[in-house]
C-alpha cells in the first residue's frame, strides 16, 4: 500500500524548511518571485474554516494565504511541530521551541514551569490529557489537548 | 508665456501592498483618469502633474512581483515595459520589509532605464543606509512616507533631476550561475535592440529572452529563436530548474546581501498589532460569525442608507418632471417629443442618478474594507467555498453585495485578483436576487398567494437564485470561458488605518467612471425601450400595436409554454429599464384600473411563479448590462451574459411551469 504523505499543513504551529518548490511550474514561479525560495522557513499559522486554505508565514516576514494542495506539493523538512502532531513519539526528548499562543497562554504555561528552551519527555499522549515530564524541573505536568496544540517542540540530539 | 511643457511618461511600479496607490494619489491628486488596459478587465490609471518645465503622465502599473509574468497583471506590466518603455521608472519599496520589495526593484534596475526608488514607511525603520542603497542600485533612493507626505518634495526633486539628466551611472550586476551569465552574454551580443527597446540594457533583454518563452516567440523573425532555445535547454539542464526560478534565486540572494549591508536591524519586528487583531477576526470559531456580522453591517450600510436616498432622488425627479411638464415651452411641443423627453430621456437620467448614492456608498465601504486589510482576510475565510466554483474568496463579497444591487457589485469586481475571477464573477452576479427584483416579487406574491405561503415562495426564490449561481459557476468552470484560474497565493497585508482622502478619491473616481462609462449606455437603453413601447406613434403606448406589443406576440410561441402572456412579455421588456417598473408597466399594459385585481384575474398563481422565476434570471436591467460592458470591456462577454441569462430564465420557467401543469397545479 502506498504510504500517504503526512499532511503537515494541517497542523498550525508546524515549522518547516523548504527543500524544493514542487513540480507545478506556475506555483513554483509564483512562490519564487515572492521571495519564497528553497531554504526559507515556513510556519503554518492557521487553517481557514472548512480547512483547505492555510495561512503561512515566512521567515522573511510575509504572511500569505495559500491552498493546502500547493503546500503538500512542496518538499519540506519539518523543524518543529506541536505536541499533538502525529509523528511525536513517547519517551523521546524534545525541546520546547515556542509557545504558539497569546500572552495569557504564555503566562499560564510559565506558572507551570513551561517555557521555550526547556527539555521535555512525553509520558502520555492518550486523549484527552497530555502528560509531560519536564526533565530539568523533575516534575510532570498535565495539559489539555488545546494547550498541547500550542506547544511547539523540536527534536534534539540530547 | 512659458514654452509649451514637455510631456514625460513616468511609470509607477511596485509589488502589491507597498503604498503605491497612496503615493499615486499624493503625486497626482484628483487629476486622474481611468480606463482599461487593452483587451483585459484590468484598470489603468493615469495621473498628471507638472515638475518645472515638464508635464508628467504618471502611469499606475498593476502590482507585480516580477517582470516574467505569472498573472494577468504581471503580463500587463511586462508588455508595457517592453512595448512602450516609460521615460522614467518610479519604483516604491516597503521599508518595513525590504526583502519582498527588492526582488522587483533589482530586476528593474538592471533594465538600464532611468529610475527613482522611493522607500516608503521609512518612519518604521530608520536604520537604513539610504546613500549606500542608492550606490548599489545605481539610482537615486528617496525615503518617503506616502501616508503623511513626508519626503514627497524630495522625491519630486529627484524625479525632476532624473528627467533632466537621464544618464545612468551604472547598472547593478546580479551574479547568477556561470552558465546563465554566459548565456546572457552570448545572447546580448546577438541582439540588436531597435525601436522601443533601444534604451534598454542588452544584458537585461537577453535575460528577458531566456526567462520568457512568450517574449522570445514575439521576436522569432530575427532568427534568434533557435539560439535562445539551445541556451535555455543548456541552462535548465545545468541548474536543474526553470530559468525564472534560478533568476528569482539570484535576485533574492542579491537582495539579502543588500539588506545585510545597508540595514543595521536584520528584519523588522513582527507586526504584533495585526497578530492580535487576527487572533480575534480569524479565530477558529469566531471568524465566520464575525465575518457574517461584518458583511451584514456592510450590506446594511450600503443599502440601508442607499435605498432611502435613492427614493428621495426618485421623488425629486418626479416632482421636477411634474413641474417641467406644465412649463409653456415644453407643453407647447408635440406629444411624441414630450413623451421622448419625459418617458425616454428624463427617465434615463433618473435611472442614472438613482444609482449615485448606492455606487458612492458601496465604494466608500468597500474601500474601507479593502484599505484596512480585512478584504484579504475575508478572501482567506471564504476561499474554500468559492474555490469549488473556480473562484477565490474575494468573489464571495461581490456576489453577496449583488443581492443588494447588481450594478455596484459588478463595478466592484475590479478588486478581484485575476481576469478569470473577474469575468466569472461578473457573469454570476446577474443571477443574484437584487432589491429591485424583490419589490416585484413581494408585490406579486402578496396578490397571488395566501399570507401563509407567500414567505415560502420568497424564500424559495432566494434559494433558487443561490442554486443557479452555484450550478452556473460549475458550468462556467467546465466551459473555461475565461481561461484557467490563477494559482491562489495571496499575501495577507498588515492591518492599516484607511485614510479619508484615499477613500474619497477612490469613491469620486468610481462615480466619475460610472458617469462616463456606464451612464451613456443606460440612457441609450432606456430610450430604446421607450421607442419600442411608444411606436408606431399613432397607437396607445405599451399596447398590442406597439413594436413591443408586436414583439410580445411574435415571441408568444416561445413564452406560451412558460405560461407568460404577451402583456407580461412587454412588462419584462420594460423591466430592462429597471426591475422596479415591471409592476408599474403591468398597470399601463392592462389598461389601468386596480392593478391587484387585474393581476389576480389575468395571472394564475403558477403563471405568476413562472413569471417571477423568469424575472429572477433573465437579463438584468440596462444599468447592469452597461456595468458589465464597462467592467469587462468586451461586447462578447456582455452578449454572452445576456444570452446566458435568457436561456437559464427560459429553461427554469419552462421546467417549473410544465412540471406544475403536469402535477395539476394552476
Amino acid at each position: 500500500m502506498k504510504k500517504t504523505k503526512r499532511r503537515f499543513e494541517r497542523y498550525p504551529g508546524v515549522e518547516c524548511i523548504i527543500h524544493s518548490l514542487g513540480a507545478d511550474e506556475k506555483i513554483a514561479q509564483r512562490l519564487a518571485q515572492m521571495g519564497v525560495l528553497p531554504g526559507a522557513t515556513l510556519q503554518i499559522i492557521r487553517l481557514a474554516p472548512f480547512g483547505t486554505t492555510v495561512e503561512v508565514s515566512v521567515d522573511s516576514g510575509q504572511s500569505f494565504a495559500i491552498r493546502d494542495e500547493y503546500l503538500t506539493a512542496l518538499k519540506c523538512q519539518i523543524l518543529a511541530m506541536p505536541l499533538t502532531y502525529p509523528d511525536v513519539r513517547l519517551h523521546t526528548t524534545y525541546r520546547i521551541r515556542t509557545l504558539f499562543g497569546g500572552r495569557k497562554f504564555q503566562q499560564r504555561m510559565e506558572t507551570q514551569g513551561i517555557h521555550p528552551g526547556l527539555f521535555i519527555k512525553i509520558v502520555n499522549l492518550t486523549k484527552p490529557r497530555v502528560i509531560l515530564q519536564l526533565i530539568e524541573h523533575e516534575k510532570t505536568v498535565k495539559l489539555g489537548r488545546g494547550e498541547a496544540e500550542k506547544i511547539i517542540i523540536e527534536v534534539t540530539n540530547a | 508665456m512659458p514654452e509649451r511643457a514637455e510631456k514625460v511618461v513616468v511609470a509607477l511600479s511596485s509589488i502589491p501592498n507597498t503604498g503605491k496607490t497612496t503615493l499615486f494619489n499624493r503625486l497626482t491628486g484628483s487629476s486622474q483618469t481611468t480606463g482599461n488596459w487593452p483587451g483585459v478587465s484590468v484598470e489603468k490609471k493615469v495621473g498628471r502633474f507638472t515638475l518645472g518645465e515638464f508635464e508628467i503622465s504618471l502611469v499606475d502599473l498593476p502590482g507585480a512581483y516580477a517582470l516574467s509574468p505569472v498573472t494577468e497583471e504581471e503580463n500587463i506590466v511586462r508588455t508595457y515595459f517592453l512595448k512602450t518603455p516609460p521615460a522614467v521608472i518610479l519604483n516604491i519599496i516597503d521599508a518595513s520589509n525590504l526583502y519582498r520589495s527588492l526582488g522587483l526593484t533589482l530586476q528593474m534596475c538592471t533594465s538600464g532605464l532611468p529610475m527613482v526608488v522611493a522607500v516608503n514607511m521609512i518612519d518604521k525603520t530608520t536604520q537604513l543606509d539610504i546613500p549606500l542603497l542608492s550606490t548599489h542600485l545605481g539610482v537615486p533612493v528617496i525615503p518617503i512616507s506616502a501616508r503623511s507626505g513626508q519626503g514627497v518634495p524630495d522625491l519630486q526633486q529627484a524625479l525632476y533631476e532624473v528627467i533632466k539628466e537621464p544618464e545612468r551611472t551604472h547598472i547593478p550586476h546580479i551574479s547568477c550561475p556561470p552558465v546563465l551569465e554566459e548565456a546572457a552574454k552570448e545572447l546580448s551580443r546577438k541582439i540588436i535592440p531597435g525601436g522601443a527597446l533601444e534604451k534598454m540594457d542588452s544584458n537585461f533583454l537577453a535575460m528577458r529572452l531566456l526567462e520568457e518563452k512568450t517574449f522570445a516567440d514575439s521576436i522569432q523573425k530575427t532568427g534568434l529563436a533557435a539560439v535562445i532555445n539551445q541556451w535555455r535547454d543548456r541552462v535548465e539542464k545545468t541548474t536543474g530548474e526553470q530559468i525564472p526560478i534560478t533568476c528569482a534565486k539570484c535576485r533574492f540572494n542579491a537582495a539579502r546581501g543588500l539588506i545585510l549591508e545597508t540595514t543595521r536591524k536584520q528584519s523588522a519586528p513582527p507586526d504584533e498589532r495585526s497578530k492580535c487583531i487576527d487572533n480575534i477576526l480569524l479565530h477558529r470559531w469566531f471568524s465566520l460569525p464575525l465575518f457574517l456580522l461584518i458583511m451584514f453591517l456592510l450590506f446594511q450600510a450600503v443599502y440601508g442608507l442607499g435605498a432611502p436616498l435613492q427614493d428621495l432622488i426618485g421623488q425629486g425627479f418626479d416632482a421636477a418632471e411634474a413641474w417641467l411638464r406644465v412649463q409653456p415651452f415644453i407643453s407647447r411641443q408635440s406629444d411624441w417629443l414630450q413623451s421622448f423627453l419625459f418617458d425616454g430621456l428624463w427617465q434615463g437620467l433618473g435611472v442614472v442618478t438613482s444609482f449615485f448614492p448606492i455606487v458612492a456608498l458601496f465604494f466608500i465601504f468597500m474601500s474601507l474594507i479593502e484599505d484596512s486589510g480585512y478584504m484579504a482576510r475575508a478572501a482567506f475565510l471564504m476561499d474554500h467555498l468559492m474555490h469549488r466554483l473556480g473562484l477565490d474568496g474575494k468573489a464571495f463579497i461581490n456576489l453577496l453585495l449583488g443581492y443588494g444591487c447588481n450594478v455596484p457589485a459588478i463595478m466592484g469586481t475590479r478588486i478581484l485578483s485575476s481576469h478569470h475571477n473577474r469575468i466569472i464573477t461578473i457573469l454570476l452576479i446577474p443571477f443574484t436576487l437584487c432589491i429591485a427584483r424583490l419589490q416585484v416579487f413581494v408585490f406579486l406574491t402578496t396578490i397571488l398567494f395566501s399570507p401563509v405561503i407567500a414567505p415560502f415562495i420568497l424564500f424559495s426564490l432566494y434559494l433558487s437564485s443561490f442554486i443557479v449561481i452555484v450550478l452556473t459557476g460549475f458550468f462556467l468552470k467546465v466551459l473555461r470561458i475565461a481561461g484557467k484560474p490563477e494559482p491562489f497565493i495571496m499575501e495577507i497585508p498588515p492591518y492599516r488605518m484607511p485614510t479619508i482622502s484615499g477613500v474619497a478619491l477612490k469613491t469620486r473616481q468610481e462615480l466619475k467612471d460610472f458617469l462616463y462609462r456606464a451612464a451613456p449606455l443606460i440612457i441609450a437603453g432606456v430610450i430604446v425601450v421607450w421607442f419600442l413601447t411608444h411606436f408606431p406613434a399613432d397607437v396607445p403606448a405599451a399596447g398590442a400595436e406597439t413594436w413591443a406589443g408586436r414583439l410580445g406576440h411574435l415571441f408568444s410561441p416561445l413564452f406560451n409554454p412558460l405560461g407568460i402572456h404577451w402583456q407580461e412579455t412587454v412588462a419584462l421588456l420594460f423591466g430592462l429599464i429597471a426591475k422596479e417598473i415591471v409592476v408599474g408597466a403591468m398597470a399601463v399594459i392592462y389598461g389601468g384600473g386596480d392593478l391587484s385585481n387585474q393581476v389576480f384575474q389575468h395571472i394564475s398563481p403558477l403563471q405568476g411563479l413562472s413569471f417571477m422565476v423568469f424575472t429572477l434570471f433573465y437579463t438584468p436591467c440596462v444599468a447592469t448590462i452597461a456595468a458589465i460592458k464597462a467592467e469587462s470591456g468586451s461586447w462578447k462577454i456582455t452578449l454572452f451574459s445576456l444570452i446566458l441569462g435568457l436561456v437559464i430564465a427560459w429553461l427554469a420557467s419552462l421546467v417549473l411551469y410544465q412540471t406544475g401543469l403536469a402535477l395539476g397545479l394552476r
